[in-house]
């Protein structure tokens, strides 16, 4: 739904821009005189707490009270990140022990990645811990305090009662019809009349099927809380796990950079939040008026956003600059 | 006897009025309705068009006016029940004149309180994924589920009653009325001529909709009131909650049916069916459920109050003092304790005063939806400023518009259906004037009925006075 919106030729920008950032990162080499050296099982389950050791040296010489952290791929809702899960210092013979407690089922490439104090870059250590499949999930919920009697097909029974005794009623008066018509010697209603309160019983015979039916099969129409099969289908966000994901950097001014007004107009279009009313690429949503073809000169559109008219906030100078203002302008006059 | 003829006669001449005789009043009426509803549905296109951002709801209070109509009208809509079904199941003999008035509110009222979820719905096409996607583990599956019972109930309960009167319609407005009323009577009559069989029959079916549509009406509004206190927000948390909105949906429903006879009454002159003595009953029935409502409103905010959480600061003060404390006040001493007042002092024991404690009523029980629905979200559940709500034209035209819809299938349906439960009545009136036989009479009544009814069809003057002095 949300992707259809944004135009391609502005994915092309973010995705250059994405990789004009990642490339102006990366480009100092690594330093490659520090070497990071790691310890980890070879397979753990889940629930355990896994003991990873980091052994750092530069020239041979143990590197002490350096940074590291451990870090595993984590996917969540279609995104992929590197995800931090434990912390540790170098001691005097270079070593860092680090212990995490193994949630997901599947760690994906791990690393250990040097933090500091150092500022060059340093090639973390690429490795995997792979996970017993078989295991429990560790996050199961619970439902609560389970009352015998007190469930699901409870209220299935009494819902098939109530729904029994409507449509029992409703039978009734389709009786009333047929003993109407076998009554009446010279019926005077030639159309015949048995066929609305069939119709009534019909209504309501189906309509009651149909009620227990999105209570029977309601279990299974979303996922299941207890199934660790059905658990598993949608990606989970464990509790106290620091997600360090980054995204495309929308809110790092330095995005913004790079002198084409239009190109960083795109990104300061994201970062001050524009997006979340006006639509990925200004083409209108439900809160926000669409801008694309709607922006007037400057002035009045200068003047819009320091103001805010109708519900929208006003933002001052503080907030967004007049520059940063005229290259919103530039890429959504003549950006595409 | 032939005291008993004339008087079904003149009934039925009263009953069948508003169907054979329509003035340019009732014209006028209608198209002053259909231009409201006609803005409504406008108004709505626009909301369609543009999304809920016509409206004043926002992330914070994500419920307004159009959540507070719900609750408003599927309050109204137990008006039904409690009349028709409490007092039918009590043998109360005095409901018979107003059970059917009674039944069609419900079943009007209920089918605009269901509409204004779905105006509610950013996404309308989306109500279907309720059906194909529920989880009963949700309340609001659970309110989707109860007011689809109510309203297939409700409306055999209004239909099964209706029967016997169809099929005199069908007698009697044959020549009279146009084929395509003609055609619903024809059709909805089920071919009735009151045989026994046909009365042992619907007898049950009555029977059985009676008793059931007392749980299920119940089991609805206290449905709709756990929507609100499943949450865990400060004033919506209660466990009284269910029965706040229950007893308050009879409270407004029982004014709403005051409201609806005055007017009819007045307009059709059914002084002689719509007494003074149904106006005081429910009047007396308006200042208990005000006592009750005063009851219940003292035991929940004593109990919440006095164990005041930090939550719960902030919505007393915004009730008692603050921006609702008006609102509140008005419901308390306006609405709850108004209709006492007016009950008790002999003066206004009046139609007009019951009239007035009706409106009072109705007023006061829909600003209690409104406070209850916006209060309960304006309380902040991080530390960030209270947000406002105040709703929008658009959404004062819709609300605006399901009154007019609810007056509108009121207005149609008179034209149509017998407002008045003539055999029923008959069978009332002539166990009161059986007197000492009354009981007698009773035990007969379906031989009354029967033979009453049928004598339309070939008209013999001696068979109802069979039937009165079995």
């Amino acid at each position: 739904m949300t992707d259809r919106h944004i135009g391609f030729s502005a994915r092309i920008t973010i995705s250059i821009l994405t990789m004009l950032t990642m490339v102006m990162m990366a480009t100092p080499a690594f330093a490659a005189d520090i070497a990071i050296a790691v310890g980890a099982p070879e397979r753990v389950s889940i629930g355990q707490d896994v003991e990873v050791k980091a052994v750092l040296s530069e020239d041979g010489v143990p590197v002490e009270g350096a940074e590291v952290a451990l870090t595993y791929q984590a996917s969540l809702a279609g995104e992929s990140a590197r995800v931090e899960i434990a912390w540790g210092t170098t001691d005097a013979t270079g070593t860092a022990v680090m212990i995490y407690e193994q949630r997901a089922d599947d760690n994906g490439e791990m690393q250990v990645v040097y933090l500091g104090p150092g500022a060059d870059p340093v090639q973390p250590y690429v490795f995997t811990i792979a996970v017993e499949s078989d295991g429990p999930q560790l996050y199961q919920i619970e439902a609560g305090v389970t009352i015998p009697f007190i469930n699901g097909t409870l209220v299935i029974t009494v819902i098939s009662t109530v729904w029994f005794l409507i449509a029992l009623a409703a039978i009734y008066l389709v009786r009333v019809g047929r003993a109407g018509r076998l009554a009446s010697e010279a019926p005077t209603t030639e159309d015949g009349s048995m066929w609305i309160s069939t119709a009534l019983a019909t209504a309501a015979v189906i309509t009651a099927i149909g009620m227990v039916i999105v209570f029977v099969r309601s279990p299974v129409s979303n996922t299941h809380i207890k199934d660790p099969h059905s658990y598993d289908r949608t990606p989970i966000a464990y509790v106290g796990v620091d997600f360090s994901y980054v995204g495309f950097g929308l809110d790092d001014e330095s995005a913004a950079q790079t002198g084409d007004p239009i190109a960083d107009g795109s990104v300061l279009y994201f970062k001050y939040g524009c997006a979340a009313c006006h639509g990925l690429s200004g083409q209108g949503a439900v809160v926000g008026t669409p801008l694309v073809d709607e922006i007037g000169s400057f002035g009045s559109f200068s003047e819009d956003i320091r103001e805010g008219p109708k519900g929208m906030p006003g933002y001052d100078d503080a907030t967004i600059s007049e520059e940063n203002l005229q290259r919103i302008h530039a890429y959504l006059k003549d950006g595409d | 006897m032939d005291t008993l003829t004339n008087w079904r006669e003149r009934l039925i001449s009263k009953t069948t009025r508003p169907t054979l005789v329509t003035t340019y009043k009732y014209w006028l009426w209608l198209s002053f309705l259909v231009v409201i509803a006609g803005n409504g549905v406008f108004q709505y296109w626009k909301q369609w068009q543009d999304g809920l951002y016509v409206t004043d709801m926002r992330d914070r209070i994500s419920w307004g006016l159009y959540i507070t109509a719900f609750v408003f009208f599927i309050g109204i809509s137990h008006a039904g029940t409690l009349i028709s079904a409490i007092l039918r199941a009590s043998k109360a003999s005095w409901r018979a004149p107003i059970t059917r008035i009674a039944e069609f509110i419900t079943a009007v009222s209920l089918l605009v309180g269901a509409s204004f979820v779905v105006i509610d719905m950013g996404r309308p096409e989306r109500i279907f994924n309720v059906y194909l996607h529920g989880r009963w583990q949700s309340p609001i599956m659970w309110d989707v589920m109860a007011i689809t019972t109510y309203l297939t109930a409700s409306v055999i309960y209004l239909y099964a009653p209706m029967i016997p009167d169809l099929g005199l319609y069908r007698d009697r407005l044959a020549d009279k009325v146009g084929a395509v009323r003609n055609f619903i009577y024809r059709t909805l009559a089920l071919d009735w001529n009151g045989t026994p069989t046909q009365l042992r029959l619907l007898g049950k079916a009555i029977t059985i909709m009676m008793l059931i549509i007392i749980p299920i009406a119940v089991s609805v509004h206290t449905v709709v009131s756990w929507i609100f206190a499943m949450t865990l927000r400060s004033g919506w948390n209660t466990s009284i909650f269910g029965v706040l909105f229950v007893a308050g949906a009879i409270f407004s429903g029982v004014a709403t049916l005051i409201l609806v006879m005055a007017v009819l009454r007045r307009i059709y002159h059914w002084e002689e069916y719509l007494t003074q003595k149904h106006f005081l009953y429910l009047g007396y029935l308006l200042a208990a459920f005000g006592a009750f409502m005063v009851y219940i409103n003292l035991n929940e905010y004593l109990t919440e109050g006095f164990n005041l959480e930090e939550a719960g600061v902030f919505a007393f003060r915004q009730l008692f003092l603050e921006d609702f404390a008006v609102m509140f006040w008005f419901y308390i001493i306006g609405g709850l304790l108004g209709p006492i007042v007016l009950m008790l002092i002999p003066k206004t024991r009046t139609i007009a005063g019951v009239v007035a404690a009706a409106i009072l009523v109705d007023i006061a029980m829909f600003i209690e939806r409104y406070f209850i629905v916006v209060t309960g979200l304006r309380v902040p559940l991080m530390p960030y400023e209270p947000a406002s709500y105040s709703p929008t034209f658009v959404e004062w035209s819709v609300f605006v518009a399901g009154l007019a819809f609810f007056c509108l299938l009121l207005t149609v349906a008179i034209k149509i259906f017998p407002m008045l439960a003539v055999w029923e009545m008959t069978e009332e009136h002539e166990a009161a004037i059986a007197g000492t036989r009354a009981k007698e009479a009773l035990m007969a009544g379906a031989e009354v009925v029967g033979s009453a009814t049928s004598t339309e069809r070939s008209p013999d003057p001696g068979r109802p006075a069979e039937g009165g002095s079995s």
